[in-house]
């Protein structure tokens, strides 16, 4: 996963936009379309998400070295969806607890984000498990 | 025509025997990666895709029985409002088409547009030791005016295509959709072809 340069996480809602963040976002959108990581499968087209900053813990895509949390990391830079039918491509995970996982609608890659079902109109990416083409 | 506009919304879901190949059929669609090895721990529930049409581009909402399938009903709300079905049987496996009539009368029980399309899949063509010939396949669709296609997840055969067919067949049917913009309607030249076997021949 790439660091930023003083992108270190902080603890607590309150934690600033990582710097390599800041200029994906435009009028509080997404500027770029968002792409599965590992097949470049469209998740969202431009300006079709909302940035947030919302504390998400979310289990490992990739095998992480010794010394992290095994089972997974807190991130809070997010985009935030309304309506499932506004991503172009996604999947649901089946449910864990009340939560369902989002990712990759061909390849399965993720979880790149997070929904929960008792919450209908509201749909999370980690900014850091898509890229931005 | 804007990258945008969305004609509609469809549901559709998969259907069948355990381990005909559901799970597979729903990875396949548009990718290009299939892993045989997929360890999907957790499961997958459903999926939205986006796919283009005849110049239309419909947005789909794809479900999995998700091994409800074991408990033989499923529960009614799966099938609410499906506009479109996948059932698929085991080319290689004789007991799973044998079956297919007791998911289409499951089907006609809980379906709540009885105007749905229907597509029966004879899916695992690349496996050895097949048990239904293609022709018994597509007699059996013929009888139950449904479209019919061969595929196999494994090699991407027919996939893409399966999903392709069922969703002109949808836009073709009038009071089956709901268009979201109007302004994003191009139907294409097949609209007044009445017939239901379109067969997608590979």
């Amino acid at each position: 996963m790439s660091e930023g340069v003083s992108g270190e996480e902080t603890k607590g809602a309150a934690s600033p936009i990582k710097p390599n963040h800041a200029e994906l976002v435009k009028d509080g959108k997404n500027s770029l379309t968002l792409q599965c990581e590992r097949c470049g499968c469209v998740v969202l087209r431009p300006g079709s998400a909302k940035f947030v900053q919302k504390e998400l813990f979310l289990p490992h895509m990739k095998k992480k070295a010794e010394g992290t949390d095994p089972n997974g990391e807190t991130l809070s830079d997010c985009w935030l969806v309304d309506d499932m039918y506004t991503f172009d491509n996604v999947g649901f995970t089946k449910n864990v607890g009340t939560s369902k996982y989002l990712i990759c609608a061909d390849c399965e890659i993720g979880p790149i984000g997070w929904h929960d079902v008792n919450i209908k109109n509201e749909f999370y990416v980690a900014l850091d498990r898509v890229k931005h083409v | 025509m804007n990258e945008s506009e969305v004609l509609t919304t469809l549901k559709i879901l998969i259907i069948g025997e355990s381990g005909v190949g559901k799970s597979s059929l729903l990875l396949r669609f548009t990718d290009d990666t299939f892993d045989p090895e997929q360890a999907a721990t957790i499961g997958v529930d459903f999926k939205v895709k986006t796919l283009s049409v005849d110049g239309n581009k419909a947005k789909l909402a794809i479900w999995d029985t998700a091994g409800q399938e074991r408990f033989r009903t499923l529960t009614p709300s799966y099938y609410r409002g499906a506009q479109g079905v996948i059932l698929v049987y085991d080319v290689a496996n004789k007991q799973t088409f044998q079956r297919l009539d007791n998911w289409l009368s499951e089907l006609e029980t809980f379906a709540t547009k009885h105007d749905l399309i229907k597509m029966v899949v004879g899916n695992k063509i690349d496996k050895e030791g097949r048990e239904i010939s293609r022709e018994e396949g597509l007699k059996f669709a013929r009888k139950h005016r449904t479209l019919f296609i061969e595929a196999s997840a494994k090699t991407k055969e027919g996939v893409q295509c399966a999903f392709e067919e069922l969703v002109e067949k949808i836009i073709q049917t009038p009071g089956l959709w709901e268009a979201d913009q109007q302004s994003g309607l191009s139907l294409g030249k097949g609209i007044t072809d009445a017939q239901q076997s379109c067969y997608c021949v590979l």
